[in-house]
């Protein structure tokens, strides 16, 4: 679960990225964050992830309290949270196999080890047959499918992502909802940033509006929704479920 | 992570950036390298001829050189009194005639300056040995102005003087050894800091990565720290050998002269080379310290 409870991030030169933002998202949620260039989707994230610290406000993942996290004690938070970007920021000197098992590694898993949990968490994303490929010889959809089996390698509660399908051509990026949803229909809470509002309007979900660092809207689409081409019963949580009733 | 999981995994990422990144590592080993050489060849030097003053401050001596026509028994009761402090090790008695045979042996081509004299040139004298350990201090200074101040006696000769002035000297060359080596050798950290910073920023996708995916700080520094520490290694071991192939040149050219047998009289002690070589890999390990504080400040980490 994340709760934001009147959190506003001001960075130098006063510029305000998020303005008195409260907010919760329950365990196992999908919730797009919508919003223009600058609105403080990338701030919130960060938030998430204690790559920022809040100006003011409380921020709890899972009951924890980010900002009062010991520095020393980040990285263990890190591990239950996978982030994925725009960039894909993947190593291009790396294989496939070693860009996704970078967790395992400093884990202290052996070769045999990295290489089962890869091929598993690749098989995820249907590349577990490019492990030995170097990104550059990847399309962009399968740079992403890579990184987003990063994040998924340690089977993290909360899956992050910030402007996945920027870099991507609108059937790649429907290749890419597609593998959110599935991850999400597996229990994993998925927070997805995005200013494309046909992908929005298309899945639904619970989405998030942010504005000049305000939250301006709350709201649940369930009318349009779109699986593409994910199968299977509804997946909205009965936290999803309360919220659609009370934005009705 | 197990500690050995840990320094495997390090060493692995080590070797792999100082493989890509091998001129700028090798500019790095050099650098050190060049400052432990000069610090070592101080050390070297300063050492042998510590070593030989040592020597001869063991076997110093004082001589009293006496007047022409001093009566035996006067120079009796020189001898006698000299033996009587407890500094002193022996007195030997030396003629006109033995400083002549001495000199004529130690200077036979100059043997023929002794002739055509009426009387030799060269004056009786008493050589006072001291016990090493004993041989300073304000009583035997005033002993021997008592001496020079005696009627029989023309001129005292203390061997320590010169051999204090040598030792002064050594002081200062050391001195001057240390801090051009040490100048230098902060030189040698600040280039390895340079190199382990540049590494830092050519990998820092993949410090960015490490950090995202839950790596601790340990875990991204520790490749750094060792890279550091092994280019200060590769140093101290170059510097070590370098020193041994000069030394064994210089031998093997036969330095002809006193100053040249005396200064190369021996190499470098063990417990000294393993100094050398343990300073360099610190002083890598320091720069590789420096350059990820920088790197942890600009990363905001």
């Amino acid at each position: 679960m994340i709760q934001f409870f009147g959190v506003s991030k001001l960075y130098p030169r006063e510029r305000l990225a998020l303005d008195d933002v409260s907010v919760s998202i329950p365990r196992g949620q999908f919730v797009f964050l919508k919003g223009p260039s600058g609105a403080g989707k990338t701030t919130l994230l960060k938030l998430i992830y204690r790559d920022e610290l809040p100006s003011s406000g409380r921020i709890l993942v899972n009951g924890r309290n980010v900002a009062a996290i010991p520095r020393k004690k980040i990285p263990y938070l890190r591990r239950t949270i996978g982030v994925v970007f725009q960039e894909f920021n993947l190593i291009e000197r790396k294989t496939v196999f070693e860009n996704v098992s970078y967790l395992p590694r400093i884990l202290g898993a052996s070769v045999r080890e990295q290489k089962r949990i890869a091929y598993r968490t690749l098989a995820r994303v249907a590349l577990a047959h490019r492990m030995g490929a170097f990104p550059s010889e990847l399309s962009g959809g399968e740079q992403q499918r890579v990184a987003i089996a990063r994040a998924l390698i340690n089977e993290p509660e909360i899956l992050i992502a910030d402007e996945p399908t920027g870099n991507l051509d609108p059937e790649l990026s429907r290749e890419i909802i597609r593998l959110f949803i599935e991850i999400n229909r597996r229990g994993t809470t998925v927070v997805l940033a995005t200013h494309d509002p046909t992908i929005i309007h298309r899945v639904g979900h619970r989405i998030l509006v942010l504005d000049r660092g305000r939250l301006v809207r709350d709201r649940v689409l369930t009318s349009s929704r779109d699986t593409f081409g994910v199968r299977g019963d509804s997946h909205l949580p009965p936290e999803d479920a309360a919220v659609a009733e009370r934005a009705s | 992570m197990s500690p050995l999981q840990a320094l495997a995994f390090f060493l692995r990422e080590a070797s792999l950036s100082l493989r890509r990144s091998w001129k700028v590592s090798l500019l790095a080993v050099f650098t050190i390298a060049v400052s432990l050489f000069i610090g070592g060849l101080f050390l070297l030097l300063t050492g042998n001829l510590a070593r030989i003053v040592a020597d001869w401050r063991s076997e110093a001596k004082a001589v009293v050189y006496l007047v022409d026509g001093a009566a035996p028994e006067t120079v009796e009761e020189l001898a006698a009194a000299a033996r009587a402090r407890p500094w002193v090790r022996g007195v030997t008695k030396v003629s006109r005639e033995a400083a002549e045979e001495r000199f004529a042996a130690a200077f036979p081509q100059l043997a023929e300056l002794l002739s055509g004299w009426d009387r030799g040139p060269l004056p009786a004298s008493l050589e006072v040995g001291f016990d090493p350990e004993g041989a300073e201090g304000a009583a035997l200074r005033s002993w021997l102005e008592e001496l020079r101040a005696h009627p029989a006696v023309a001129m005292v000769d203390d061997d320590r003087q010169w051999l204090r002035q040598v030792e002064t000297l050594i002081a200062v060359l050391r001195g001057s050894g240390l801090v051009l080596g040490g100048v230098l050798l902060a030189a040698a950290i600040f280039t390895i800091a340079s190199v382990v910073r540049l590494t830092a920023y050519l990998y820092r996708d993949e410090i960015a990565v490490l950090r995202l995916v839950g790596a601790t700080e340990f875990v991204v520094r520790g490749p750094f720290f060792v890279e550091g520490f092994i280019q200060g290694l590769g140093g101290g071991l170059l510097a070590v050998a370098g020193l041994y192939a000069a030394y064994e040149l210089a031998l093997s050219q036969s330095l002809p002269t006193i100053l040249g047998s005396v200064l190369l009289s021996g190499f470098l002690p063990p417990a000294e080379l393993l100094g050398l070589i343990a300073l360099g890999g610190l002083a890598g390990l320091f720069g590789a310290f420096i350059s990820m504080r920088r790197e942890e400040e600009s990363a905001g980490a």
